[in-house]
């Protein structure tokens, strides 16, 4: 029901923006702008680069908006826009040099305002924090879109299917795949942190 | 991870199994401790996920992006005209260049029939008389011509 108001919202933007309504198009950027900055700092994990590549995606939607058929919704049109742009936009390892970067005190993690985590329990988070950061940054971009699709944006197997253009067994295959290599490395990250704690 | 199971571990705890794929991994839970534990790391890594901060946009985003989706405008307005517009013109344009032309030439072959009948004269000694009104040759051809009369 939300689904479908939602995408009978976005016809609506999309008749106005194709009649020439610029304000129109405002709309889906002031609608879709968290949702598209958010994938995008995940995918390529430092807020500069976020902040460029969302814009691109909007201005890739921008110049192919008239083009855009409504049998398909606006939100998977636009995360594959984002995934496509994040995957192209830099082939070196960022997560790396990102992680090199990391300001002490700044975490992945959100800590709820209503929580007030013990100093055990905060250095926990961070720890986890820390092994899913660097666990994402190893991924292959496109394991890291698909399990940032899942895990962050949760968005359903046919909503991923439908975004990055692949068969449901591929989603499937390839989340699982991803959940594997990255609790495999949350594993290695934690013996090598015992290790050095102890 | 030896057992077959396993592969559906993944799509059971995001609740996309098929209802009898479901049903039948259930059941194989209690007995397989791989699976079991498999499970059980799977979740925590969902957790943890599902505490990851979602980023939002910052501050006049929206309004950076219309910025340059204007300034995008502005640089494609020439390429924006459609295409039949812009053949129009350019046929138009070939139009009132062969009109022309064409007229040119039909000015310049009129102009070119007067101009040479003129040329014909003034180069006749016919343009010249001999003896121009009031000079003393005319009168005296005049009382001449007076003179022959009576």
């Amino acid at each position: 029901m939300i689904l479908s108001v939602q995408r009978s919202e976005d016809i609506n933007l999309i008749k106005r923006f194709k009649k020439g309504d610029t304000s129109a198009f405002e709309e889906i950027v002031l609608k879709y702008q968290d949702k598209m900055y958010s994938l995008c700092r995940h995918m390529l994990g430092n807020a500069a680069d976020a902040e460029d590549a969302a814009q691109d995606v909007f201005l890739k939607a921008y110049q192919a908006l008239h083009k855009f058929q409504p049998d398909a919704s606006l939100y998977t049109w636009l995360y594959r826009i984002a995934t496509n742009t994040c995957i192209d936009y830099r082939r070196k390892p960022v997560f790396e040099s990102l992680f090199g970067h990391f300001e002490e005190g700044e975490t992945l993690i959100h800590d709820r305002a209503s929580d007030v985590p013990s100093p055990e329990k905060l250095y926990q988070s961070k720890q986890i924090d820390r092994a899913l950061q660097e666990g994402l940054g190893k991924l292959s971009p496109k394991l890291r879109a698909i399990i940032v699709l899942k895990e962050i944006e949760e968005l359903s197997y046919e909503e991923i299917a439908e975004t990055l253009d692949i068969s449901m067994g591929t989603v499937k295959s390839r989340i699982a795949r991803a959940r594997e290599e990255l609790q495999r490395f949350m594993q290695k990250f934690r013996e090598q942190n015992s290790d050095t704690s102890v | 991870m030896s057992c077959p199971q396993y592969l559906l571990i993944s799509a059971y705890i995001d609740d996309e199994l098929q209802r009898a794929d479901k049903t039948a991994f259930e059941a194989h839970l209690p007995g397989c401790s791989q699976c079991g534990a498999a499970l059980a790391e799977m979740r925590s890594l969902r957790t943890a996920f599902a505490n990851v901060e979602r980023h939002q946009a910052s501050y006049g985003f929206a309004a950076r992006v219309m910025a340059r989706t204007a300034a995008l405008r502005k640089e494609k307005i020439p390429w924006v005209v459609p295409r039949s517009i812009r053949f129009a013109e350019a046929a138009i344009l070939l139009i009132v260049i062969t009109v022309g032309i064409l007229a040119g030439k039909v000015i310049t072959k009129s102009s070119l029939a007067v101009k040479s009948t003129n040329i014909a004269l003034s180069l006749s000694l016919d343009m010249f008389d001999a003896t121009p009104p009031g000079s003393l040759g005319k009168a005296y051809l005049a009382m001449t011509e007076v003179r022959n009369e009576k």
